[in-house]
């Protein structure tokens, strides 16, 4: 794979929404998902953006190749330091919808992805992490239906 | 995403708009305008939505076509979304994603068969 294998992408604008799915689209299509993964792995990107822009302004998105125990795939952090999510189990829960866009929508996210960790602390900020999977080995796709957590 | 992409195209007496493959916010919001002042201004029973090159649709391009078929409703037309691909529709569908009353067709050509067969709204069809 000669694309960007990891990288970092300042969130700052609407028009940063945009270039976190265009990256996202060339890195994990460059990895060789298919385009339904791909579809579903930029539409996580696009909504986990709009939330760093929508209520904590500006942030991160980083890029990065997995090559481990687990498996071969494609992990995307959100980083800000907004509000925060005062219940994060409650943000999980709520809402199956997420058309009205009023929801973090993280419930939907979670369903797109392999994997998602959400790390939030009010007044200081939120760190949301997803994986998708390329490639799972055997060992780790029998022992769990999803991520061991991250520390 | 420059706004001249879009265009309405009056077809008989249906709108047809088609949609940019990766459309930014600012993109959609234009769309909706353009497709609401062009239903005032022309005599219009309905409006395709070519949404075929359509790469992605997340939460806020769902809630603007669900909120612009609203309004295309109140003004007294019909909306067809065409041509959805499937793994846009795979994805919508997981994430969680509806399109309020939006009808749907698997192509342009559908949509228009779909929408010259309903009779008028205001016709005693809902």
């Amino acid at each position: 794979m000669n694309d960007i294998p990891e990288g970092e992408l300042r969130i700052e604008s609407e028009n940063d929404i945009v270039a976190a799915r265009k990256v996202v689209r060339r890195t994990a299509t460059a990895m060789g998902f298919g385009i339904t993964d791909v579809t579903r792995i930029v539409t996580a990107a696009s909504e986990l953006s709009r939330n760093v822009y929508q209520y904590a302004h500006f942030g991160t998105m980083r890029w990065r190749f997995l090559n481990e125990e687990a498996g071969v795939g494609l992990e995307l952090v959100f980083e800000d330091s907004g509000p925060g999510i005062s219940d994060i189990g409650e943000a999980m829960r709520a809402g199956f919808s997420t058309s009205r866009g009023l929801g973090l929508g993280l419930p939907g996210v979670k369903r797109l992805m392999d994997a998602m960790t959400v790390q939030s602390q009010v007044g200081r900020g939120t760190t949301v992490k997803v994986r998708k999977w390329l490639r799972r080995s055997y060992a780790a796709a029998i022992t769990s239906g999803g991520d061991p957590p991250q520390g | 995403m420059a706004h001249e992409d879009i265009s309405v195209i009056r077809l008989r007496d249906l709108l047809l708009v088609t949609v940019p493959p990766d459309p930014d916010d600012q993109t959609i919001s234009v769309l909706q305008e353009r497709v609401l002042d062009a239903m005032a201004r022309q005599d219009c029973r309905g409006l395709v939505l070519d949404i075929s090159t359509v790469q992605i649709l997340d939460s806020f391009f769902a809630r603007t076509v669900a909120e612009t078929v609203q309004m295309v409703s109140l003004m007294g037309g019909r909306t067809v979304l065409a041509g959805m691909r499937a793994s846009v529709a795979i994805t919508a569908t997981q994430l969680g994603l509806t399109m309020g009353k939006a009808l749907t067709a698997l192509d342009v050509d559908r949509a228009f068969d779909l929408l010259g067969a309903l009779p008028p709204k205001g016709d005693g069809y809902e």
